[in-house]
């Protein structure tokens, strides 16, 4: 069972400091077990200017437990999966402490923006080209945030919107907009 | 004039709640004393100087003492005079009142020995700032030491009639903080010791005759009010071994975990769990289960035993751990007998602390 106390407690402390830390938890649906947080990419890295969503998703013993986080905008990073999104974070996993929020969580991740492991790597592929060509890696890094986390927040609303529009549900079409990374041809198509 | 203040000094917190509540009837004696002191001088300075000449001062123009008429007549005649400029007076003070700082000094003492109605200045709102006047002026007038010492006497009866224990605890508070600030203010003057010395003579009105205490009397009394007093928690003389009483009894910021700095540092004592959220309470606020003061429920400690037992705060394995691995049931018993092992010192330090508080107050 989690502890939805201390989750809307958490959610409160968060939206407090918004301004502050740039750092958003919002339910996605009112259960609050499905949650999407958004982080500001670093200033001075490749992600700069670039707003990334991350969805979570609380298991049963949190905060015993770690949330389960997943980048929803893709990203060029060794430690984040381009494809899923995947996080590889160790206070994700097993160096999860109950002290921890929601909040730090989000905090560590975006420390992990700018701190790239390629040692322990998630994308093995972003990796490599981290370790070997790194002007490559920061000017595809560039791009991916160019294209994917400028504008997603905004233009996936509007993607959302259109498809809504067009008489699908609009959980649906949220979570196959989320599957093929936002591209509305690809969601529409999987949607017909 | 001297001597009264050895009915003060005795039982000096007796005489500290005696005189301020009769500030307002103190007051209006010294003036009296006050007028009458500076009547003889004028007269004194005017039988010296110019024969027949009137008074100096604009306010005293109903004084025309004939410099060679009886003693007793003229006794009278001030006794009146003074009498309703005493009642002036108290218009005078009430405008006057904040001017309290040049009465120290001798210069201005010296002033009011020539200038009648600066007296009147003088007597503020603290009984012992006219107590200092009184006494300045006075000593500068010093040829005219035995006529005052006489006429005493005859205040002494005047003020006998005002001379009644206060039943009014405002009154005393109200006068108990003027007193302070006066002493606070004029810290530094030497003035201080004869002015509360002389303002319990004044105010005192009872033990005449004993005219071996001014010297002792003069360093016990502002002593003895100083003790008397009760401290105010923003007082900057406050002893800090004296404890915070709303401190005490305050909780900690229930927002202060996830406001940052440091959550969990020794010293501090978060009023919810920063696992659960929940309050803690008593038994778990005294539960210290690592060594690295994280402090949690045990609702949330005997969780953590049952999955990794790692401490939240700094990820360590909880030192219990060959009881954990048990059946869970012992485990809880266990951070059960350890809370109160626990409880029991803290409980201990609180009751010193309280101990501590009876103690300051």
């Amino acid at each position: 069972m989690v502890d939805f106390a201390r989750v809307q407690k958490e959610l409160v402390e968060c939206h407090k400091d918004a301004e502050g830390s740039g750092i958003r938890v919002a339910p996605k649906s009112d259960n609050l077990v499905n949650l999407i947080g958004t982080i500001p990419g670093p200033t001075g890295t490749p992600y700069e200017g670039g707003v990334f969503q991350i969805q979570i998703n609380l298991p049963e013993g949190y905060p015993f437990e770690p949330p389960k986080m997943q980048f929803s905008t893709k990203v060029w990073h060794p430690n984040i999966s381009s494809q899923s999104g995947a996080i590889c974070l160790d206070i994700l996993k097993d160096q999860w402490s109950p002290a921890l929020t929601l909040k730090t969580a989000l905090l560590s991740v975006q420390a992990l923006l700018s701190a790239p492991q390629p040692d322990d790597p998630q994308d093995a592929v972003v990796a490599q080209q981290y370790l070997k060509d790194y002007q490559t890696f920061v000017n595809t890094a560039r791009y991916w945030t160019e294209s994917f986390a400028k504008t997603s927040s905004r233009g996936v609303e509007d993607k959302v919107q259109k498809l809504v529009e067009m008489g699908f549900p609009e959980s649906q079409v949220r979570s196959i907009l989320e599957a093929v990374g936002g591209d509305e041809n690809l969601a529409l198509e999987r949607l017909l | 004039m001297v001597s009264d203040s050895v009915a003060a000094v005795p039982i000096p917190s007796a005489a500290n709640t005696k005189n301020p509540g009769k500030k307002k009837r103190t007051n209006r004696s010294a003036k009296l004393k006050q007028y009458k002191i500076d009547a003889r001088r004028e007269q004194w300075l005017n039988k010296g100087a110019v024969k027949n000449k009137g008074c100096k001062d604009g306010m005293d123009d109903d004084v025309h003492v004939p410099p060679s008429s009886g003693k007793h007549a003229k006794q009278e005649l001030e006794k009146l005079e003074t009498r309703r400029r005493g009642e002036e007076d108290d218009v005078l003070i009430h405008q006057e009142s904040d001017s309290e700082s040049p009465s120290n000094s001798p210069v201005s003492a010296n002033s009011s020995v020539l200038c009648g109605n600066d007296s009147g200045t003088n007597f503020t709102g603290s009984s012992s700032s006219g107590g200092s006047t009184s006494s300045s002026s006075s000593s500068g007038g010093c040829c005219s030491g035995n006529i005052t010492e006489e006429e005493e006497d005859e205040d002494e009866e005047v003020e006998e009639e005002d001379d009644g224990c206060l039943d009014d605890w405002e009154a005393v508070a109200d006068a108990l903080a003027a007193d302070e600030k006066h002493q606070n203010s004029s810290h530094n003057e030497p003035a201080v010791e004869t002015d509360s010395s002389q303002s319990r003579e004044v105010t005192g009105g009872s033990g005449l005759g004993h005219p071996n205490s001014k010297p002792g009397s003069g360093g016990m009394v502002p002593r003895g009010s100083a003790n008397a007093r009760a401290w105010r928690a923003d007082d900057a003389f406050r002893p800090q071994t004296l404890p915070n009483l709303s401190k005490q009894h305050s909780m900690p910021n229930p927002d202060r975990f996830f406001g940052g700095g440091g959550p969990w540092c020794r010293t501090s004592v978060p009023s919810n769990c920063p696992i659960c959220c929940e309050d803690l309470d008593l038994t778990d606020t005294s539960f210290l289960p690592c060594n690295c003061g994280f402090r949690l429920c045990l609702f949330c400690h005997k969780r953590i035993l049952e999955q990794d037992a790692r401490c939240p705060g700094c990820r360590k394995q909880y030192e219990c751990e060959p009881i954990e691995t048990e059946a869970s049931v012992h485990g809880g018993s266990l951070t059960l007998r350890l809370a109160r092992s626990v409880s029991m010192i803290e409980r201990n330090q609180y009751t010193f602390v309280s101990i501590n508080v009876k103690a300051g107050q």
